[in-house]
Formats: C-alpha cells, structure tokens, sequence
C-alpha cells in the first residue's frame, strides 16, 4: 500500500514526516523550491496497514476563485452584474507547481491522507487537495487526521484514529469564498468607479470595500465621533471619612454621584443636621479573585495588544511560528475549557526547567496542580492555547519569547488556585443617606504569582465596626467632578468589539483590522495623556457575543466595586495605540450610514448574519445554496438602494476630499461639518 | 344616598382626591340601566387619573394645595400638614448624565437598540452606574445565541431597556397641585414606580400629610408618597417627542458655564 500524506504548510509536512518515519525520512526536493517530498515508510495500523509514504504540503489555499475574462473590465458590464456572474475556481497561478507535485504523486499511490490545519479553512484546503490529488488518480481513498499540535503522541494517535473529511465545513468556506469575490468585487468596482468621477485626490484613489473591513471601520467611526461629540458634564457627590484606630475610612455614597446641584446640596445639609452616623451593616467575609480562563485566540490578541506591544497580527504570527515548531498548541481556537481527558499535569511537568517560572510550575507537579475552570466555548476542533512543550528562551527570537512566556503563564496561572483575601464591607446610614465602606486584605496570591497580567492589591483593613454602634464622622464633604469623554479605540478593544458582533473569526480579525490601516481608512496614533483614564478604558471588556462569554465581564471579583479591582491596570506607562479614522475613512462611514439606515454596510448586521449563516452551515442546518441565494439577495438589494442614493455619498466625500486627506490632524483641528461638532 | 355621591365615596374610600358631583355626572357613562356601581367607580377613576387637575371644574373645593412659597430654598424644612393632590409634570434621572441619555435616544432613532440589531458596545468607563447598558447587552446577548441566521427578532419595545432605572437610582420629578403651583421632588427613597418609562407626564400622586419639604423641594418616600396612576396622554406624547432636544438644550448650556 502507498499512501501520499499532505499537510497545509512545509514546517508540518516535516515535522510530522519526522515523527511517523522516526527521523528516518528520505527528502526530496520538488518544483516548488519551499516544499519538499519526505519518503518513509510507517504502520498506520488497520485498515491500511505498513505503507509506503510520501509526505508534502502546500502553501495555504491552492486555488482561487474568478470571475471569467469577460468581467475584467471595470466599466462594463457593470459592477452588478457580478452578483450572478460565473465564478471559477482555478488553481491560482503561483500554486500551480504545488498541485502538479500533487497530482504526479498521486498517480503511484492507493491512498490519500490531509494533515491540513483542523479548522474551517483547513478542510476547504483539504478539498482543494482532493481535486488536485483526483487529477492525477481517480481512485484514491481519502481519509483525513485531526490534531491540533504536532507533540509527537498526539501526531501518532492522530495517524491511527483518521476520519473523513467534513464537506460542510467545506461548502460553509465554500460560500465564504464565493461571497467575499461577488460582493467584494461589486462593491470595489462601484465605488471606485464612481467615486473617481469626483476628481481631485480622488482620482487617483482605490476604494476597496470589504464585507468585514466596513463594519471593522465603522467601529472606529462610532468611538471617534462618540469622543469627539462628547460633551462634559458636572456631578457632585457626598464623601465621608472617618478616622478610627489611625486609618482614615473612606465611606462612598449609596447614590454614588447625582447630576444636580441643589438636590445634592439639600441631601447633604441634611446629613449635616442628622450629625450621628449609625452601623447598619458589618459583613467579614472571605474573598476570591478568579484565576484566568484557557486562552483563546481573541484572548491572546487581546493580551498581546495590551501588555507586549505587538499588534493583533504581529502576535498571531508569532504564535503560528511557535505552533509550527511544535511549541505550543494550534493558536487559532475558540474553546476556553480544556478536555478531562488531557494529561496537564504532564505539561506542567515539562515548565518545571524554566528560570522563570519553573519553581512554580514544580510546585503545582507536587501537589498545586488544580484543575483549569471550564469556559462555555468549544469549537470542538482544538483544545484553548497551551505550551506543548518547553522552550528554552535561546531557543526564540525576541518576539516568539514574550508571546511564549504569555502562552505558558496563562497555562500555568490556569492550572493554579485562585487568589483569596477576605473583604470587608462596613453599610451606615448618616441621616436618611447610605454609606459604605469597603476592605479587602489579599491572603493568598497563588496563581498571581506567576501571572504579573492581573493585578490584586488589597486595601487597608478596616478597623472594627459594631452594627448599631453610632458615630460623628470625622469629615463630610460634598465633591464636584465632571465626566470625561470615552478614550479612542485600542486594538483590544477592537477585537473585543469584532467578537462581540460576529465580525470575522478570531482567526482573521487581525487581518481585517490591518487592512483598514493600509488602505488609509484609519490611523493608529499613541495615546495622548489622561493616564487616569486608562484603567477605566481597559476595563473588562463587553463579551456580549458568541453565546454567553457576556458574564465574564459582570461577573463581580471579589465582591463589589469590581471595575477598580480589574484586571487590566498593568498598562504600564508605554504608549498605548489608539485607532484614529481618516478624512475617508469617516466620509465612507458616514455617507453609506446617510444612505440607508437600515441595512448600512458601515454597521455590523449583514456581515454578523453572513458568519451565523457559516455557522449554521457546519452544523448542517441550511446549505451552501440557499445561504449563497439569500445573501447574494441582500447585498444586491444594498448596492441597488446605494445606486439610487449614490448622490448622497458623493456630496459627503467631495465636501470631505476638500482638505488633505491623509492628514489626520488637519481632520482633528477642522472636526469638520458632520453631526454637530463640538468646536 | 345618590349615586353620584356612592361613587364620591367610593373614590375617597381609594385615597383619590375628591371630585365634585357636578363633575362626576359629567364623567358617568350615560347607560340605561347603569352598571353597577363598582364598575361606575372604576370608570370615573380612570377619567379622573387622565384629567388635568388644574382644572377648575374637577376637585371639590376647598382644594387641597401647597401652602405659598412652599418652593422657597430659604426655608430649611417644612412638613405638609394636609394630603395634597399633585400631577406629575416631568422627570429626570439624576444618576445618569444627559449625554449618556442623548446618546442611547440616539442609538434607539438609528433603530440599533431593537433586539437583534443592537451593536455591542464596550463600556467606556465613564458610567459607574450602568444597570441600563448592562441590561441591554445582556439581551443582546441572548439573541446572538439564539438567532438563527436570517431571523431578527424585532418590534421589543427599545425605549424600556434603554431608560430602565437600576435600584440606586434618583429622579426628580416636578409636580403641580390643583392649583397650578409647581414644585420640585426628590427620590429621598426608592421607589420602584418612578422611572423615566415607568412614571407617565400627567400621572397622579397624593402626597401625604408629614411629607417633608427641604429647601422648597418635596422629599419622595413611600410613606408620604402615593402613587395613583393615570397620566395625560397629549403631555406624555409632547414629552417624549421633546425629550432629546430639550436634553441637548441642557448640555448645550451647560456646557458654557
């Protein structure tokens, strides 16, 4: 028996043609100067027994899809048409090498084995090998392996326990492809056409609209012009402290802050005239900050953004670079629990050799192991992003090190104990007005110890309260404060927004957020200032999508005033990049929100119901037709409705390409004619 | 006794302000025979919740009303020393800012907030008080989860979740007696009813002898403060209408000082 094995990238192919030929693999060079064909032999056990082995790769998808050469011109026929123009799918020009190194291999062997990566796209590339594979050998059988890290157990499991591959997953990848080309393309086409007329800077310009781009750039709009518009407004507020035992006890107001002078004024004067502040509540109670969950590719971006500098795509780089040399697990996952039936404490075990954090690690092997809280999410393809095994830091370049050191902390803090303290809350009641004080003394720091991310710093302890016990507060103030507009959007805090509202998957929200930028639609400028503000912004995030993460955000750390005590205050004083959009960046959104309200292409809605629809393609609920007929429907029915209104949009980008539109600072000081400006 | 008297008393036995008879058999429903007299109370009631109560012709004389200069801030504090009628003018939820109210009117006029459509947004940090949002996107939440591709559950009433009060919040209403005189109220406690979609314009409060008056404003609390019901339909429709524009006038102005 001969078998042809074919992974998506080079650094598989010979990662796992060294685990099944036990080192012992033949290379051969082909075409394709970055692939090579590894000949060994292996025992794949039943049904396929010994077999002789070739294994290879591509790179990524082999083919595309087009439209025929009647639809390269851009004038005619018109853009529309591309909406039920033939599409075909061809082998793209610089892989043609690649799939004829795999149809000639297919011609001497019996069966055919895909290693491509375990995730939606992954099985559309197995497909694509299939054909490619089929060209040269009609007969083949087809199996396919599933892993999602290349340890080498788990690639031997892998080769024993094959299985089919999934033609929904396919076809959902399928209609992605094909509706990213139509509407892509229309739109594109439209726009630039038409907007080229106007002249000017414009003429020039490439306009390209992309079904995940627009609504990526629409979040950048909304916060720009929510900061811009914003206008401050006072507050005033109650605070009383009381000394007692050498602290000074800081109780805050029940009502928190009130928007209204006088009304505070009358509320205070009578906490004055009452003069006697009686205990109502005293309440000791233990108190816990909860460990993190597995990580998550959107986690990992997000952690990334935040705390190593690096952007979303610089990140998932990285990490494909450390997955490819077999360092830590498949790094584009949705699942945040981690099967029972894993062995981590073995992978705790290898932590042990590090500088680092390997006296940690040696204490969960002996005895700290604790395991991993379960998140609600399952992709039910890979485990959440764990170290496969341990890198030595010479081993890694600068960047592969401080995303391994987060990949391994984050395990390591997930397979520790949560921090404890206990919390002290002190309820009184001055006058008719509600008071609180509240205390909380860290006892245990466990898994912070190894996760400098999050940060728990106790309070004072509060002295001793008695309930009923009445005092004369030392000081009643009444405060004045005035509320500070929201900060521009970070990175994290993009990806959150993408995730929240189903904008691509968390494999290509990096790529989407990078297109933006290099088609000037946006800006990334450092954060000005305002430091104090910091903390609040990076706040727990809204995980308002994707079935339930929401809680996450709400859920109260350790008793109340949660915000303060959140994870996200090791910010540190380096710069922190904020997205900025540009003059065009702001007419796009703007004029296409002007047009039509309902269906906006600058607002999530289309793209978000186009990836539940993927979604349900895997699941088997509806079928590549009819997802195709229904969104190709909506689409037309946008571009149509935006043909009519093309003035609109036309009058916003002339009245904006005015100034130099490349200068987002010119656009910061004009805060030009839309909405109301706050001058 | 008359009827139009049983159903005097059968109001006053309810707390409710008392009519004249004149105008009682002015609201009767003219049926013959006429229905019995619990459903006769019931339909002056209504009438009498959805009455201007500063007409002259409605409440027996003499009306109860606010002493003069009940709303001068000199005065530290009074008590009420009788039960006074009052209807409620307007209302504003002093814990959130009227940016904050701008923009989720907003939101709700770009038809973002009905369910399914709603965009996520992040909290910015500035809304330490933040039951309203938090609710929001819970519900949002659960219509990603659930939604099918293709199906948008709409038509959920928007303005509920966007102007629903948490538990810690303060309004101040300002309230009318049958005579005119406007005062303003403040929520000294809680209370579940008063919201700014929950307490209509025009609704109908009696507030009790002993309620306190500080600095010329009525203290809200549930043992002075009794909330009939009712409202005035033209004026809940005028506010709601010119709620976000007198919301910007406000932050405007404010916005000079």
């Amino acid at each position: 028996m001969k078998v042809l094995c074919v992974a998506e990238k080079p650094s598989i192919a010979k990662a796992v043609a060294g685990h099944l030929s036990g080192g012992q693999a033949t290379t051969r060079p082909t075409p394709e100067k970055y692939i090579k064909n590894y000949i060994f032999d292996y025992d794949f056990g039943h049904p396929w027994g010994r077999c002789e082995v070739t294994m290879t790769s591509v790179l990524g998808h082999l083919t595309s899809a087009v439209f025929s050469a009647d639809y390269k011109n851009w004038d005619y026929p018109p853009p529309d048409r591309l909406f039920d123009a033939p599409v075909n799918v061809i082998v793209s020009e610089d892989k043609t090498k690649i799939a004829e190194n795999i149809e000639k291999q297919a011609r001497y062997v019996n069966a055919l084995c895909i290693w491509t990566d375990c995730d939606r796209e992954g099985e559309h590339i197995g497909y694509e090998i299939c054909q490619a594979a089929r060209k040269g050998n009609r007969t083949l059988d087809i199996k396919r392996a599933r892993f999602s890290n290349i340890e080498r157990a788990h690639i031997l499991n892998a080769s024993r326990t094959l299985i089919n591959l999934d033609q929904k997953q396919v076809n959902a990848v399928a209609s992605r492809i094909e509706l990213d080309l139509r509407i892509g393309y229309a739109f594109t086409r439209f726009l630039t056409t038409n907007l080229r007329t106007l002249g000017g800077p414009m003429a020039q310009l490439m306009l390209s609209y992309g079904s995940c781009q627009f609504p990526t750039l629409g979040f950048v709009v909304d916060r720009y012009f929510r900061v811009r518009n914003f206008k401050p407004e006072a507050f005033w507020s109650i605070k009383v402290m009381h000394k007692r035992e050498g602290i000074d006890v800081n109780f805050s107001w029940a009502r928190n802050r009130l928007f209204d002078r006088p009304s505070v004024i009358i509320l205070y004067e009578r906490c004055l005239a009452a003069k006697i502040a009686k205990v109502i509540k005293v309440q000791e109670k233990p108190t816990k900050k909860w460990k993190p969950l597995p990580l998550t590719t959107v986690e990992l971006q997000k952690m990334a953004t935040r705390f190593l500098r690096m952007t979303g795509q610089q990140a998932m780089e990285t990490a494909e670079g450390l997955y490819n040399k077999g360092f830590i697990s498949y790094p584009r996952t949705e699942t945040d629990r981690f099967d029972k039936g894993m062995n981590l404490r073995a992978l705790v075990q290898k932590q042990t050799q590090s500088q680092a954090w390997g006296d940690f690690a040696q204490n969960l092997a002996d005895g700290g192991f604790q395991q991993p809280r379960q998140g609600r999410n399952d992709d039910k393809a890979h485990p959440p992003i764990h170290p496969i095994t341990y890198a030595a830091p010479t081993a890694l370049n600068p960047e592969e090190k401080k995303v391994y050191e987060l990949v391994a902390r984050r395990f390591l803090a997930c397979c520790s104990e949560d921090a404890k303290g206990v919390a002290t809350d002190v309820d009184i009641k001055y006058g008719e007005e509600s008071f609180h004080a509240h205390g909380v003394v860290v006892l245990e720091r466990n898994y912070l110890d190894v996760y400098p991310y999050d940060k728990w710093t106790g309070t004072v302890q509060l002295p001793k309260f008695m309930v009923g016990e009445q005092f004369q507060p030392t000081e009643a103030l009444m405060t004045e404060g005035k509320t500070a507009p929201p900060n521009y959007l970070t990175e994290a805090d993009l990806i959150a927004l993408m995730d929240a509202n189903g904008i691509g998957t968390d494999a290509t929200m990096a790529e989407h957020i990078q297109r933006i930028q290099e088609r000037d639609y946006v800006r990334t400028v450092p954060r000005s200032g305002g430091s104090g503000d910091e903390e609040a912004a990076d706040a727990p995030a809204a995980r308002g999508g994707r079935g339930g993460r929401g809680s996450r955000g709400s859920r109260g750390r350790g008793g109340r005033g949660g915000r303060g005590g959140g994870g996200a205050a090791g910010n540190g004083p380096g710069r922190v990049m904020e997205f900025i959009p540009t003059q065009l960046g702001v007419a796009l959104i703007e004029g296409f929100d002007r047009m039509n309200f309902e269906t906006s292409l600058g607002k999530p809605f289309l793209r978000k119901e186009m990836e539940l629809k993927m979604k349900a393609i895997c699941e088997g609920q509806t079928t590549k037709e009819i997802v195709l007929n229904e969104s190709i429907q909506q689409y037309r029915h946008v571009y149509m409705q935006s043909q009519q209104k093309l003035s609109v949009l036309k009058a916003f980008l002339s009245q904006d390409s005015t100034g130099s539109r490349n200068d987002y600072r010119d656009f910061l000081s004009e805060d030009g004619g839309y909405r109301e400006s706050t001058a | 006794m008359s009827l139009t008297t049983q159903i005097r008393s059968g109001l006053q036995a309810q707390g409710l302000p008392t009519p004249t008879l004149s105008w009682i058999q002015s609201a009767m429903p003219r049926h013959n025979p006429p229905p019995p007299l619990p459903a006769l109370i019931a339909t002056v009631k209504t009438r009498l919740l959805i009455a201007d109560l500063t007409n002259p012709a409605i409440l027996e004389l003499p009306v109860p009303a606010f002493p003069p200069h009940l709303s001068n801030p000199e005065v530290k504090e009074i008590k009420l020393t009788q039960d006074i009628p009052v209807q409620v003018l307007d209302i504003d939820n002093l814990t959130k800012s009227k940016w904050d109210q701008i923009e989720e009117l907003e939101a709700i006029a770009r038809g973002e907030q009905t369910r399914g459509r709603e965009i996520v947004r992040l909290p910015t940090g500035n809304e330490e008080d933040d039951g309203a949002s938090e609710g929001a996107s819970t519900a949002s939440t659960q219509s990603i989860s659930s939604g099918r591709p293709g199906v948008q559950a709409r038509g959920a009433s928007a303005s509920n979740a966007a102007s629903a009060a948490s538990k810690t919040s303060t309004h101040r209403l300002v309230l009318q007696d049958c005579k005119g005189q406007k005062v303003y109220a403040l929520e000294l406690k809680r209370m579940e009813k008063i919201g700014v979609s929950t307490l209509n314009i025009g609704e109908k409060i009696m507030l009790k002898r002993g309620a306190t008056i500080a600095r010329g404003t009525v203290l809200l609390e549930p043992a002075t403060c009794v909330i009939l019901g009712g409202k005035v339909e033209a004026w809940q429709k005028a506010w709601v209408e010119g709620r976000l524009v007198r919301l910007k006038e406000t932050v405007g102005s404010g916005n000079q000082n």
